[in-house]
């Protein structure tokens, strides 16, 4: 040992030790940036490294793969999962979301009118298969209070009717039908009466008809049609829809005019149902008005035979 | 004709039971199918229960024709029974017609199927819409009645290859019981 400590060989191996720690303190002294000897051995080196590094982590991440298999399998399950009831969650805020704006709909239709018994939102089940005036079916019936020819709105406008109830079930007639006849008036004079009515031609583009309008009138073009109340199926004041185009009758003597509904009757997800308002006509009440007409006319004819 | 075993006699009642259950499935999915969203879409259960008639005993034809007329009556809104008593009507038919005069191939059944669902559109287009004399009423035959009698008609392809499969691996061979062969065989004889 000491004679290696003496030796040339250890003052040669000494010096390299040293050039090397004052290439160290060299380093230490460039602030983070290499000096020019290793920044060439790193450009050199580099596509080897990459190469070498991509080989090796492929290799790395094979074997991993197959040891720890089974470790993945759990974690891809779990998060598969757990993505799953994400999705269920987003799906079920969304639903929530699109209900809640629908019910803030329908809360202000009550707050306008503070008479209307409002049925719970109806969900639309489905459109009546291969109906050209898109007759549609909702998911409550004579359980939850409503009837037939009850009127169904949603907050942009009226819809249509029921015309057939069942305990959970009912159809609704749309204002795009021949066979539903609304009397309205122009909101914006209150004096132009007209009878609106489905028609096929109308229906295809989703529109409806004014018919029935006398000749003299002051409607135009975008005036917003109104339902009148006078025959006690619907509810008076409740929007319609707008006039389109205005036309001469095919009879020439009353004038009509193209109607876009304020509600896309054919894309419905959710309606309401007025089941009762102040100035409804009900069966009932006809019933007792014929029963006491009998009344009046037996009477009357005892009158006669005395 | 071979002779059943009281195995095969079980085995047969099994299958039976699977392709009256396989029916009503595809008349269930095609229930489901024509109550979905708002286009105009084929007839689906006429070339249905047309298919099932032709292949089955007159009895499962009517009550099958009565089911799927009660369906459509349900999804088209029509009134109730309305579809079920033609349907059944043309159901009956078509099982005779093919038992009697028709061989059991895909173009008998296409014209079976074409002329039933037209009537069947007709009527509809009659008493739905032309009896109430609506304006402009022609359009509705040509665009919603025969659109509808079109697509039905092309659909009944893929019905007729779906009960085609069923048929075939479900559909018995005709077989006889032992009891039944020499009844048989004793009525020859007596005839003779």
């Amino acid at each position: 040992m000491r004679e290696f400590l003496k030796s040339t060989r250890c003052k040669i191996l000494l010096a390299f030790l040293a050039f090397l720690i004052g290439i160290m303190i060299y380093a230490v002294t460039r602030g983070g940036y290499s000096i020019s000897g290793a920044s060439f051995i790193n450009t050199i080196t580099k596509p080897f490294r990459a190469a070498s590094n991509r080989i090796s982590m492929k290799m790395e991440n094979t074997v991993d793969k197959l040891s720890n298999a089974d470790k993945y399998y759990e974690e891809n399950e779990r998060l598969k999962k757990q993505i799953g009831e994400l999705n269920a969650q987003l799906t079920e805020y969304d639903a929530i979301k699109a209900e809640v704006e629908e019910l803030r709909k329908f809360v202000t239709i009550k707050e306008k009118n503070e008479d209307y018994q409002l049925s719970q939102p109806c969900g639309v089940l489905g459109y009546v298969t291969n109906d050209p005036f898109k007759s549609f079916t909702i998911d409550r019936g004579s359980e939850d209070g409503i009837m037939v020819n009850c009127p169904v709105v949603t907050a942009e406008g009226l819809v249509g009717i029921t015309v057939e109830v069942s305990k959970h079930v009912s159809t609704v007639r749309t204002i795009l039908s021949p066979d539903l006849s609304v009397a309205a008036v122009a909101s914006s004079s209150n004096a132009d009466q007209g009878i609106i009515e489905g028609n096929i031609l109308s229906s295809e583009n989703g529109q409806t008809k004014l018919i029935h309008v006398p000749k003299k009138n002051k409607l135009k073009r975008g005036d917003l049609m109104i339902t009148t109340g006078t025959s006690g199926l619907f509810p008076k004041d409740y929007p319609i829809g707008t006039i389109l185009d205005i036309g001469l009758d095919s009879n020439g003597l009353s004038v009509c005019a193209d109607i876009q509904p304020c509600v896309d009757v054919t894309r419905l997800t959710s309606v309401i149902v007025i089941t009762d308002f102040s100035g409804k006509f009900h069966d009932d009440e006809e019933e007792e008005k014929d029963d006491k007409s009998d009344k009046a006319d037996k009477d009357e004819g005892k009158a006669h035979e005395d | 004709m071979r002779i059943k075993t009281t195995r095969q006699q079980h085995i047969l009642r099994i299958k039976t039971s699977i392709r009256w259950l396989l029916y009503y499935l595809l008349i269930f999915l095609s229930f489901i199918i024509m109550t979905s969203g708002t286009l105009y879409k084929p007839i689906l259960l006429v070339p249905l229960a047309i298919g099932i008639a032709i292949n089955n005993n007159i009895y499962g034809s009517a009550v099958t024709g009565a089911f799927c007329g009660f369906l459509i009556d349900i999804c088209c809104g029509k009134l109730f029974g309305y579809n079920a008593v033609i349907l059944a009507f043309f159901c009956i038919a078509a099982n005779l017609v093919f038992e009697l005069y028709l061989k059991n191939r895909f173009i008998n059944y296409l014209m079976i199927t074409a002329l039933v669902s037209y009537i069947q559109c007709w009527l509809d287009y009659k008493f739905y819409y032309q009896i109430w004399d609506y304006e402009n009423v022609g359009r509705i035959f040509v665009r919603v009645s025969l659109r509808v009698w079109a697509y039905t008609v092309i659909s009944s392809f893929f019905v007729y290859l779906l009960i085609k499969l069923v048929n075939k691996l479900l559909m018995p061979k005709e077989h006889l019981t032992i009891e039944e062969a020499i009844n048989t065989n004793i009525q020859t004889e007596n005839k003779r």
